[in-house]
């Protein structure tokens, strides 16, 4: 098997030599950057995980929210930046997801509309939620195969005026136009929430509900990370890549294109499930206006700011479109142009849109790989063109978004 | 036959790659856009373990006959057969399972990911892992990468690219983005290669080598080619067998020797005043993209 090469002499001394040089140093290189990354992972892992000891419960919360925002930027992503099914349903997914676990978690009751529950364990509920708005994303991924691109899109926007109906008008689940309180979080008995709960304090601080919501928010967060870091680099990935790249190009290489597409269209929404989930948690309870279009106009921004097909990407874009509404109420009164709750002027949920908008812009003008391909901006002038090792799978290369290749079909020359 | 047998050997783990050659016929295949008719009654037989060309001016509807092979264009009427497979009635996916593999003319390979990325999508009908092993990185799966990671350099080295393996396509040259194509039609480890112009925009140099990697392949590994080329001279070195087309009708079927004296042939490519393809499959078939300017 070591000798590979048939009758060719030319072909057989030709690579020999070079191959082993360019490896190597390609290797060396890439050593010096794996280390440096994980020492940078490492150090965000430990900031993340002693924040809590030290940040206020505004902060934590706020955490928790970006955290949930992460799960379903990751999960938009997989289908839109790396598979490149555009969908616009993402809101719809979210508020299966939220639903479900109301319902299946929460207790039968209610003050002005009854509602019902089946007060499952949380963890039950949970997952089932999870499930549950994967096969809402299965059953809707046939159209995939009739519709591409913006067409596509435009049709699962059908989805969220369908869910948002269904979220108003199906009381006695979803609590209907008011929406219902949405069952704190426990696992095992240990509770996420500040009802029943035993006292906790680490290192003299008390861990409330604001406290072990981070920790599960940073969990699930890490964990929805680095599944769809694997999954990218992987086979499935590979062939959604190609999907996204050219569909005939993938099924000819022996890819089922309707059974993967409707594969992403599941592992997208049941990171949406997840997500919606983290959502209802955060706020503590659902309501129809929480899952409208302008929130899957939200996950498209980020995964556009973060880049397009990077996971990373995905998650820095989550935490700039989720946290800055947050941080400019908090401080609206230090920040200039923000107002105040009911001063005039603008607000900060406004400024937030404002400023994110004007970076979707922004980014799609001058970087369209997103903040993700930032560092390959910055370090391409050092290295000779065309030696580009240090490029990492799943970030798209600069001026290639991959949203823009739409050319699907062969051209023909015969 | 030492080094023969390397390339042909299949890849460890992967039961059942054993080449069972098989012949491929094709008769009376129509394919119509509208009214527009690509292909008319197009008959052929390809024999295992031989070079066929498939030639013609632009516009001959070469390219269609090639979409029909591999299951992306459905022919109006007519059927293709590979041994008792019956090809115009599978979707893309299983004639690639089939041990069909392609090579596209106008590159259709994913610029961002690297060569050994693109080359690993070639075995994907060979290997396993699904999303929840993937995403969990089960041993199973990593082992799995591993395994058909080695024989896809074996493959690129095979094709002068050993020392590209780690560059995304989107950088390579023109004439490697080709090879790239054609070694991942060869991860499928086919028993028939289909190569779509495989030297179309390349110079003399790359073209003459290019010959010489498909008669290699031919030789080492010993499977059907099926070529859909431009450049005579390649065409009439390397073949067996060719068949002509011109406005989507066969006009010929020989040995290159009998092929270049046939009257007809002579006719279609310096035919009286014949701009060739301007009205039957103009609709269908777009001008050559842009292979031309790529190379300059």
């Amino acid at each position: 098997m070591s000798d590979v090469v048939t009758s060719s002499p030319a072909a057989a001394s030709s690579p020999a030599a070079p191959t082993g040089a360019v490896t190597a140093d390609g290797r060396g290189g890439r050593t010096a950057g794996t280390v440096f990354k994980a020492v940078v992972w490492a150090a965000l892992l430990v900031v993340l995980l002693a924040l809590p000891l030290y940040v206020n419960e505004f902060w934590l919360r706020t955490g928790f929210v970006v955290f949930g925002a992460i799960v379903g930027a990751i999960g938009l992503n997989l289908l839109v930046g790396t598979t490149g099914q555009l969908s616009l349903a993402h809101a719809f997914f979210l508020a299966v997801g939220a639903t479900t676990y109301t319902y299946l978690s929460g207790s039968p009751g209610g003050f002005t509309t009854k509602v019902g529950g089946l007060a499952l364990p949380p963890v039950v509920g949970g997952l089932l939620a999870v499930l549950a708005a994967g096969i809402a994303g299965l059953l809707f991924s046939p159209l995939a195969a009739r519709l591409r691109g913006i067409y596509l899109g435009v049709a699962s926007l059908g989805l969220v005026f369908i869910g948002e109906h269904v979220l108003n008008t199906w009381t006695s689940v979803t609590g209907g136009f008011n929406g219902r309180s949405a069952p704190g979080f426990s696992f095992f008995g240990f509770s996420f929430s500040d009802a029943d709960k035993p006292y906790l304090a680490v290192l003299g601080v008390p861990f409330g509900q604001s406290e072990r919501l981070w920790y599960l928010g940073l969990a699930l967060a890490a964990v929805s990370y680095v599944f769809a870091r694997n999954l990218i680099r992987s086979r499935p990935g590979r062939a959604m890549q190609t999907l996204r790249d050219s569909e005939v190009a993938a099924a000819v290489m022996g890819v089922n294109v309707q059974a993967y597409k409707a594969r992403a269209f599941f592992v997208s929404s049941m990171y949406a499930g997840l997500s919606g989930v983290m959502f209802a948690l955060s706020v503590g309870s659902i309501a129809p206006e929480s899952f409208s279009l302008a929130v899957s106009v939200q996950f498209l921004a980020m995964i556009v700011l973060g880049g397009l097909g990077s996971v990373g990407g995905a998650a820095l874009g989550a935490v700039m479109v989720a946290a800055l509404p947050l941080v400019f109420q908090q401080y609206a009164d230090s920040l200039p142009f923000v107002a105040g709750v009911g001063e005039g002027g603008i607000v900060a949920g406004e400024a937030a849109r404002f400023l994110y908008g004007a970076a979707v812009i922004l980014i799609l003008l001058f970087q369209p790989s997103g903040l993700a391909g930032l560092p390959q901006r910055f370090r391409r002038p050092r290295r000779p063109a065309g030696e580009v090792t240090a490029f990492t799978p799943g970030e798209p290369a600069q001026g290639a978004a991959p949203a823009q290749k739409t050319e699907d079909r062969p051209t023909q020359s015969s | 036959m030492s080094g023969a047998t390397a390339v042909g050997a299949p890849a460890p783990g992967d039961a059942g790659a054993q080449p069972e050659l098989r012949p491929i016929e094709v008769e009376d295949i129509s394919v119509r856009f509208g009214a527009v008719r690509a292909l008319a009654d197009v008959s052929f037989s390809v024999a295992p373990g031989t070079i066929h060309a498939v030639i013609g001016p632009n516009g001959a509807g070469k390219s269609t006959m090639f979409n029909v092979l591999s299951g992306i264009y459905k022919a109006s009427s007519g059927q293709v057969r590979y041994g008792d497979a019956m090809l115009t009635s599978m979707e893309p996916h299983r004639i690639a399972n089939l041990g069909i593999a392609r090579a596209f003319q106008n590159i259709a390979l994913s610029g961002t990911q690297t060569v050994t990325e693109n080359l690993l999508l070639g075995r994907h009908h060979l290997t396993k892992a699904g999303f929840l092993s993937s995403g969990l990185r089960l041993p199973r799966a990593t082992r799995e990468a591993r395994r058909h990671t080695e024989r896809v350099r074996e493959i690129a080295t095979f094709l002068d690219l050993g020392d590209k393996l780690d560059t995304p396509v989107g950088v390579l040259s023109y004439g490697d983005q080709k090879r790239v194509e054609v070694a991942r039609a060869l991860c499928i480890e086919p028993q028939v290669l289909l190569l779509d112009e495989p030297v179309a925009g390349m110079n003399a140099d790359e073209t003459q080598r290019m010959a010489e990697i498909v008669l290699e392949i031919r030789d080492a590994l010993g499977i059907t080619i099926v070529l859909v080329e431009h450049d005579m001279g390649m065409v009439m070195g390397i073949a067996d067998r060719v068949t002509v087309l011109d406005f989507g009708r066969r006009i010929a079927d020989g040995t290159p020797v009998e092929v270049q004296a046939d009257p007809e042939v002579i006719r279609a490519y310096l035919g009286a005043g014949d701009d060739s393809g301007d009205d039957a499959a103009a609709d269908s078939e777009p001008p050559f993209p842009s292979d031309e300017e790529r190379t300059s």
